[in-house]
């Protein structure tokens, strides 16, 4: 978990010159200035890097030019969603996305334990077969599926949307849960195997049960992937009903490039549930666990 | 898909449930157990190959076919042979996104690298409120692409922007970041290292985290300076996982479709036409899906090719 992560090396040369008596108070205010040095360079570079995000928020309670008002509004909220299918937008978005989450952890769970755990040919096959398909450009698999569901009547229907994205998440979501399973260790499973249990039986009792943090690591994957997707809505979803936020937002700001202000409002709305996963369960949120899943098999 | 269904066949006949760590796993003692271990391994990966045989490996199938074929998005139409490929290959706009496309990659991979390196070995350091800042640096990869890049046009696209007017009011100039094709392929490219960072910082973080700091304790004794350190001992240690953070980024980056699209929709004058948005472009703007199946086409096959490579190349260092 790349959160959960210690200064050792620090506290360890902290240690080594706290030892040095005579030098300890020089060196130690020495540490303690550079400390704050290093806080005011970072202070600079976060500031810097956050401008655009603060753009948003700041527009977004900022009256339009229209506007009677002055100072911090909330009128381009309500013009938004007043004037605008946003609210549908909104719970498109927020649809595709559950239903998305729920259905990459019910399949990914599964086979990420068999990832896991399998030690044959077939399973590092499979592996490498999800690697593959992982690096592919989503253009390639969109075109064909656009033809295949306006066939099946899934062209701009989210049902056709949500396919798309448990398939996409559907590689990465698998080595995160293998990878978390790879931290149970199997002899927990072995000891039930002896009392009778069945292989589904431990994997569903012992190993599921435990695997609370992998589980949420991959829902916030599956989460950002289709929450924040444009190319297969846009692909999709052709009538406004059916949009989801980002081409909802998108299609608002071609249509309106002088309102910042209700611009930057629907923007707030979109930014805000990830920012709000993020923010409380920031420790299960693991890049780390990508790589380390990909290394590890 | 046939090798998928051969290797469930070797799968049914020879899974064993083994332990984590790569050592072949002992065979368990009682057949039955493995027998049945097969079969729910059989089961519980049903689903995924389903899925993966259906939505990823039918329409790479069906994109063969388009790609050899005169169609658009409703007609099928007449089998051409290879002339998509030669069209498409023999075109200037071809080479120069593909050109755009490496230049994009090679920026945004080592771009975002050397930031998200820096920062994670600052954040490693003592600094007063360091968790605030660990989260607050991970915004521009959470916030969505169509936000920010919203946010991004609103800084610099005209030049009435805040950016360009403070340039300006510097004595610097009016730059056109989104008008000017060389200032507009920069900005894109200084977008996605925006965008990325985070990654990169990230999987620098968790990397760093596992190096023993007794290791440095050794080095400083031994009289190694912290360049050294730097050079002879972090680096070497964390090279494997840079290596991966590499790969995932190259795809990502060569992948990568809303960065561009949403910020300068290409142009202008195709300056930032990278690969998936002229395949995109060439679809659904000029409906022509040959030749725009075959760019996909030819990516899919140049990354297929690439990725087996590397992911071999993942595997064999993992393994030492």
């Amino acid at each position: 978990m790349s959160t959960v992560l210690h200064t050792q090396a620090a506290e360890a040369a902290d240690g080594a010159a706290a030892g040095g008596s005579p030098r300890r108070r020089t060196v130690f205010e020495a540490e303690v200035r550079g400390r704050w040095w290093r806080f005011a360079l970072m202070l600079v570079i976060t500031a810097v890097v956050l401008v655009p995000i603060a753009v948003v928020a700041v527009l977004a309670f900022t009256p339009g030019a229209t506007s009677t008002t002055t100072g911090f509004t909330l009128e381009n909220f309500t013009n938004v969603f007043t004037q605008t299918l946003a609210s549908t937008w909104l719970g498109n978005s927020l649809l595709v996305t559950l239903v998305t989450v729920v259905v990459s952890v019910a399949v990914a769970a599964p086979a990420g334990y068999v990832l896991s755990r399998g030690r044959s040919k077939a399973v590092s096959g499979y592996s490498l077969l999800l690697f593959v398909m992982q690096s592919l450009p989503v253009i390639t698999s969109v075109v064909p599926l656009f033809i295949l569901f306006a066939d099946l009547g899934l062209a701009d229907h989210l049902l056709g949307v949500i396919i798309v994205y448990v398939a996409s998440t559907m590689a990465v979501a698998t080595w995160m849960m293998a990878a978390y399973y790879d931290s149970i260790p199997v002899s927990l499973e072995e000891a039930s195997w002896i009392d009778g249990c069945s292989v589904f039986g431990s994997f569903l009792r012992i190993v599921l049960r435990n695997s609370l943090p992998g589980v949420l690591s991959t829902a916030i994957f599956a989460f950002l992937l289709a929450w924040n997707d444009y190319l297969v809505a846009i692909v999709f979803l052709r009538t406004d009903v059916n949009f989801t936020l980002p081409i909802g937002v998108e299609s608002f700001f071609q249509q309106n490039t002088t309102d910042w202000g209700s611009v930057m409002a629907l923007a707030v709305v979109m930014m805000l549930p990830p920012v709000a996963v993020f923010a409380t369960l920031n420790r299960y949120f693991s890049v780390g666990g990508i790589g380390g899943s990909l290394a590890g098999r | 898909m046939t090798t998928t269904t051969n290797g469930l066949a070797k799968a049914r006949r020879g899974v064993t449930p083994g332990g984590p760590g790569r050592a072949p796993a002992k065979r368990h003692p009682t057949s039955p157990l493995r027998a049945q271990a097969t079969r729910t391994f059989f089961w519980l990966l049903l689903p995924s190959v389903l899925l993966l045989v259906l939505i990823n490996g039918y329409p790479l199938v069906y994109a063969a076919i388009q790609a050899t074929h005169s169609g658009s998005l409703i007609d099928a139409g007449r089998f051409v042979g290879l002339d998509n490929f030669t069209h498409v290959l023999t075109s200037a706009a071809f080479w120069k996104a593909a050109e755009f496309t490496v230049v994009f990659t090679i920026v945004g991979v080592f771009g975002s690298w050397l930031v998200g390196l820096g920062l994670a070995l600052l954040l490693r350091t003592r600094i007063p409120a360091r968790g605030v800042f660990k989260i607050l640096l991970l915004l521009p990869w959470v916030v969505p692409i169509v936000v920010s890049s919203t946010a991004w046009n609103w800084l610099v696209a005209t030049p009435q922007s805040p950016v360009p007017a403070l340039l300006h009011s510097l004595g610097l100039g009016t730059p056109l970041f989104l008008a000017d094709p060389t200032l507009a392929a920069v900005t894109v490219c200084v977008f996605k290292v925006w965008v990325s960072f985070p990654f990169m910082m990230m999987m620098s973080a968790s990397a760093l985290a596992s190096v023993d700091p007794s290791v440095y304790e050794a080095a400083s004794m031994d009289g190694a300076g912290r360049r050294q350190q730097f050079t002879r001992i972090t680096l070497p240690l964390i090279a494997r996982s840079t290596y991966i953070s590499w790969i995932l980024m190259t795809i990502f980056c060569v992948n990568d479709f809303p960065t561009i699209y949403l910020l300068t929709g290409g142009g202008p004058a195709d300056a930032t036409n990278s690969l998936v948005v002229f395949a995109y472009r060439t679809v659904f703007q000029n409906f022509q899906t040959g030749p725009g199946v075959a760019v996909a086409f030819l990516m899919t096959v140049t990354l297929v090719v690439v990725s087996a490579v590397l992911y071999r190349q993942i595997r064999k260092s993992s393994v030492e």
